[in-house]
């Protein structure tokens, strides 16, 4: 029996000489394989957990995420809080356990502190001793903007989003939007009670978790008429503001039955048929835009729709941007349409904001941009903001032109969005409202409104957009003046 | 006469025993109280780790650590005193490090779901059944003061065996099954069994009695052909028997690991009892060609051995071979020297409280702490085999040779599972795994060596008087 045995003890001897040979084989050899393996989360978590994440603050020196450490048996050293919730979620996103939007995703390894920018100063930490720290997002929203634009749309109760810019750098000075959600539920370290969160988000009708400023895209309305007249004003040099325009009551459209009126049948102008462009402008005059969109032609209009930075999918400001579409339609009387902001135009919150802007900066359209700074935890700056042109939409002197259009619609009796006028004190603001139809009956049209102020030297231009808010100057106008103002006082212009 | 008369040169009735008759106890409790330093320092690195400092409960555990381990010490010097020094101190320090493994995994959620891999209460238990196991080693050395003893009761033993197999088996689904196979006997809504813990012992003692029994017949009975001695037809009923009922097990428990372990230790205990080659052959054939059958028929076998085969394919990697790769990745984080207790992630994995625990102390400990714990199963193993081989009576030798083999085997099929050497089926790591069943059967196995060397290792009776032929010899 002991000889079998002693085989046995070899055979045994086998055994854990396999076993062992295949575990130095693995954890000696084989990790680095088996690290970039699919599914192998361990680096990523550890990765995250490493720093403690940077905050992010606004450019007036609000914190609108940080980290601070977890309680209890968390594996998770770090909590991730948003002070401000639901305002703020469309800017700083979400930071889960199992991704991130918003800035959280767009500078999630500067954040993280494992971006290869910050590898000098962590060296720099481990000599002098000091804890390595994630990099500190200063973010261009001004928070009075902010405060502003969400308060409007929450006390308004209607889904939509406001988008507010420097025209000069292209500095996002506010970017709400509404319904929101609260960021904060989602950053819980519970995997499954996440997951009902999330789906329970995901299927709210109201779509809280839609950035309605930068993904939602509406129909623009009449503040299309920006880009029909500034086509219009650079194809034919000759044509000024003061030129009259064909201004018809009505208009039967071009091999159609189909007739065109003004809004509420009203005429445009005197009524002549005739009117300055100024006024059908102000006055919103869909027949007088619709004979102009004829003539300066689908192609015309769509290259004014690119110059106000249509059509563009790329736009990252560093969150990625949705397509604001024009399509080029097939026929005359749908490129009447197109003119006036219907058939296939949709845009963005943020473009419309855009729209003014680039009108308000000289024709220069800057680059939308979300971050001002990015600090490491020395406090040296890790990134700046360069602000540069997206694209040159118009010349100084149709710019001119269109601002002097866009200052009747609010100052001119006539105007569209006269009416708000009278509460605006101490700043001239200029703009274009939007009224577009959904198509259903039932509900009230979409509501649109872009401006910039103060006139003479615009430091701010806002895009806002109303989910049936009906029209563009009742529903749109007040929050952009609201926003205006609050912007105004906050830089100290009153 | 004076031939016969003549005294026996060799003992010197009045002087020290041979060296290798010490009873070495001393050395068992050194090796003790090193194993409890390891724990207490394992356990402390986990605290320090998570928390900034000792956690709060652990002066009870090693408190209690340490009573359980001096009972047991106590236990053998009194009950078997010439046992191995060695097995009590390697399987101590097994027991201890499961016991921090499931206090550092009761610490920290798992993110993904939202609770730690097991509930403090859950970690509580294991050092209770450390107290359960170790109670059940001190019995078998109180109850069993001769390994013989157990030869009366082969055919009950057996019997015994093969019951605790089949209850799952025929109890419903929803008392017995867990994770596909049905493997458990639940009572009540927390606390469940796994029969098959003890039935490989009661097995392993009643192959051996079986064994003892029949081994001329098996050995010598039979034809030789093409050069391999085939056993008699008749001969061939135990191990028909034995191949049937680890097929039941496969089919109709889906419990592929404990099957191979009940074959692999029947085949080895014949081979150890007959010598003979042609059964280690003929009961390998037949576990491949059962296995190979079972693979065509039992969904859950089949896909075993998919998920060893291609465990990274995308279709795999977040289904059926989540757990095996996530075991994988903890282990390839751990690298060289490992995270440090409390500082790895072995919450990802599934079932890292169980099946997967030896990755979890891979990703924590690092290859140098695994091969510590390979090492300290391979040393139990051959503290086994070298008590088999000194043992004198047969069954003595066949249990423990036996016995030492299947710890082997079992640490060679989860380890190998679990480290993709071999396809991975879900059976327990000896004492490193959290649950009851496991544990305590674990501390029977030991117990069952430790009776088994102290036998092995007592020094011949010592003659007190040389009086021509008849010798007076103390019994003890």
């Amino acid at each position: 029996m002991n000889r079998a045995l002693r085989r046995i003890s070899i055979a045994v001897l086998v055994m854990f000489v396999l076993l062992i040979v295949n575990v130095n084989y693995l954890q000696g050899f084989d990790t680095a394989s088996l690290a970039s393996k699919p599914g192998n989360s361990r680096a990523f978590y550890a990765a995250q957990n490493q720093y403690q994440r940077g905050s992010i603050v606004t450019s007036d020196g609000k914190v609108i995420a940080a980290s601070r450490l977890s309680s209890g048996n968390d594996s998770i050293k770090y909590q991730r809080y948003y002070p401000s919730g639901p305002e703020y979620a469309p800017v700083t996103g979400y930071y889960t356990i199992f991704g991130a939007t918003g800035i959280e995703a767009a500078k999630n390894s500067l954040l993280s502190g494992n971006d290869s920018s910050l590898d000098v100063r962590k060296i720099i930490d481990l000599i002098t001793g000091k804890t390595t720290k994630g990099a500190t997002v200063q973010v261009t929203v001004n928070s009075k903007a902010q405060d502003a634009a969400w308060n409007a749309l929450k006390s308004l109760g209607k889904p939509g989003a406001v988008v507010a810019l420097n025209p000069k750098t292209g500095a996002v000075l506010a970017l709400a939007s509404y319904p929101s959600f609260d960021p904060n539920v989602l950053a819980i370290h519970d995997g499954a009670k996440l997951n009902k969160i999330d789906q329970k988000l995901l299927k709210d009708p109201a779509q809280p978790l839609l950035n309605r400023a930068l993904q939602g895209t509406y129909p623009p309305g009449s503040t299309f008429k920006i880009v029909t007249s500034s086509a219009l004003l650079t194809q034919s040099p000759s044509t000024t503001i003061n030129t009259n325009v064909a201004s018809p009551t009505t208009l039967t459209l071009p091999q159609t039955q189909h007739i065109l009126h003004n809004d509420q049948g009203e005429a445009c102008g005197d009524g002549s048929g005739q009117a300055p462009l100024i006024t059908a402008f102000a006055q919103s005059c869909d027949t007088t835009f619709a004979k102009i969109g004829i003539q300066v032609g689908a192609n015309g209009l769509n290259d004014m729709a690119q110059n106000f930075g249509m059509n563009d999918a790329n736009l990252t400001i560093p969150l990625p941007v949705a397509r604001s579409n024009y399509v080029i339609p097939a026929s005359q009387a749908l490129t009447a349409f197109s003119a006036i902001g219907q058939f296939s135009d949709t845009v963005t919150p943020l473009q419309e904001a855009m729209f003014a802007a680039a009108v308000a900066n000289g024709g220069e359209l800057m680059k939308p941009d979300l971050v001002q700074q990015v600090t490491a935890s020395d406090l040296s700056t890790v990134q700046g903001m360069s602000p540069s042109v997206l694209s040159h939409s118009i010349s100084s002197s149709v710019s001119d032109s269109m601002k002097q259009m866009m200052l009747a619609v609010v100052q001119q009796p006539e105007g569209t969005a006269y009416a708000f006028r009278q509460g605006v004190t101490g700043v001239e603001i200029a703009g274009k409202t939007g009224t577009a139809e959904t198509g259903t009956v039932t509900s009230l049209n979409d509501a649109a409104f872009t401006c910039f102020a103060p006139f003479a030297n615009p430091n701010i231009a806002v895009g806002v957009i109303i989910q049936g808010g009906g029209y563009g100057a009742s529903a749109a106008a007040p929050i952009a003046v609201q926003v205006i103002q609050a912007y105004q006082r906050a830089v100290g212009n009153q | 006469m004076s031939s016969i008369t003549a005294p026996s040169p060799a003992v010197d009735p009045t002087g020290p025993l041979p060296p290798a008759s010490r009873s070495r106890r001393r050395t068992e409790l050194i090796m003790l109280v090193f194993a409890f330093a390891l724990v207490a320092f394992a356990l402390a690195n986990v605290g320090f780790t998570l928390k900034g400092g000792l956690p709060a409960g652990a002066a009870l555990y090693l408190a209690v650590y340490l009573a359980i381990v001096l009972l047991a010490h106590l236990a053998v010097r009194r009950f078997a005193p010439w046992a191995d020094p060695l097995l009590l101190p390697l399987a101590a320090l097994l027991n201890g490090l499961s016991i921090v493994m499931m206090d550092r995994l009761s610490a920290q959620v798992n993110p993904a779901r939202g609770a730690p891999a097991i509930s403090a209460s859950q970690a509580n238990l294991q050092i209770a059944f450390s107290a359960i196991g170790i109670g059940c080693f001190v019995a078998v050395l109180v109850l069993i003061r001769e390994p013989r003893v157990l030869q009366r009761y082969t055919y009950t033993l057996g019997a015994v065996g093969i019951l605790l197999v089949a209850l799952p088996a025929l109890l419903p689904a929803s008392i017995s099954e867990v994770y596909g196979a049905k493997i458990q006997i639940r009572f009540g809504s927390f606390t469940t069994i796994q029969p098959e813990e003890f039935a490989k012992l009661a097995l392993a003692a009643s192959f051996a009695g079986y064994l003892v029994a029949k081994r001329d017949v098996l050995a010598l009975a039979g034809r030789r052909v093409l050069g391999i001695d085939l056993p008699r037809a008749r001969d061939l009923g135990p191990i028909l028997l034995a191949w049937a009922a680890s097929l039941l097990l496969l089919i109709f428990e889906s419990d592929i690991g404990t099957s191979a372990v009940f074959m692999g230790l029947f085949v080895a205990m014949l081979y150890i009892a007959t010598s003979r080659t042609s059964w280690l052959l003929l009961g390998f054939l037949m576990f491949v060609v059962g296995a190979f059958a079972a693979s065509r028929l039992v969904g859950h076998v089949h896909e075993r051995f998919d998920i060893w085969l291609h465990p990274f394919t995308p279709a795999n990697v977040n289904g059926n071979s989540f757990q095996l790769v996530q075991g994988l990745y903890g282990m390839a984080s751990g690298g060289l020297l490992g995270k440090g207790l409390g500082g790895g992630q072995p919450y990802i994995t599934p079932l890292v409280q169980s099946d997967l625990v030896f990755t979890a102390f891979g990703e924590e400990i690092g290859l140098a702490g695994l091969m510590a714990i390979l090492l300290i199963y391979g040393l139990i193993v051959q503290r086994g085999l070298r008590t088999a081989i000194s043992v004198k009576d047969p069954f003595s030798k066949l249990l423990a040779g036996g016995l030492s083999f299947m710890l082997a085997l079992q640490v060679f099929v989860i380890v190998g599972g679990v480290t993709r050497l071999i396809p991975l089926t879900g059976i327990t790591t000896p004492f490193l795994s959290q649950g009851g069943s496991s544990l305590v059967g674990s501390w029977i196995l030991i117990a069952l060596l430790v009776r088994v060397s102290d036998t092995a290792r007592r020094p011949p009776p010592r003659p007190i008087q040389e009086e021509g032929l008849t010798q007076v010899v103390t019994l003890n």
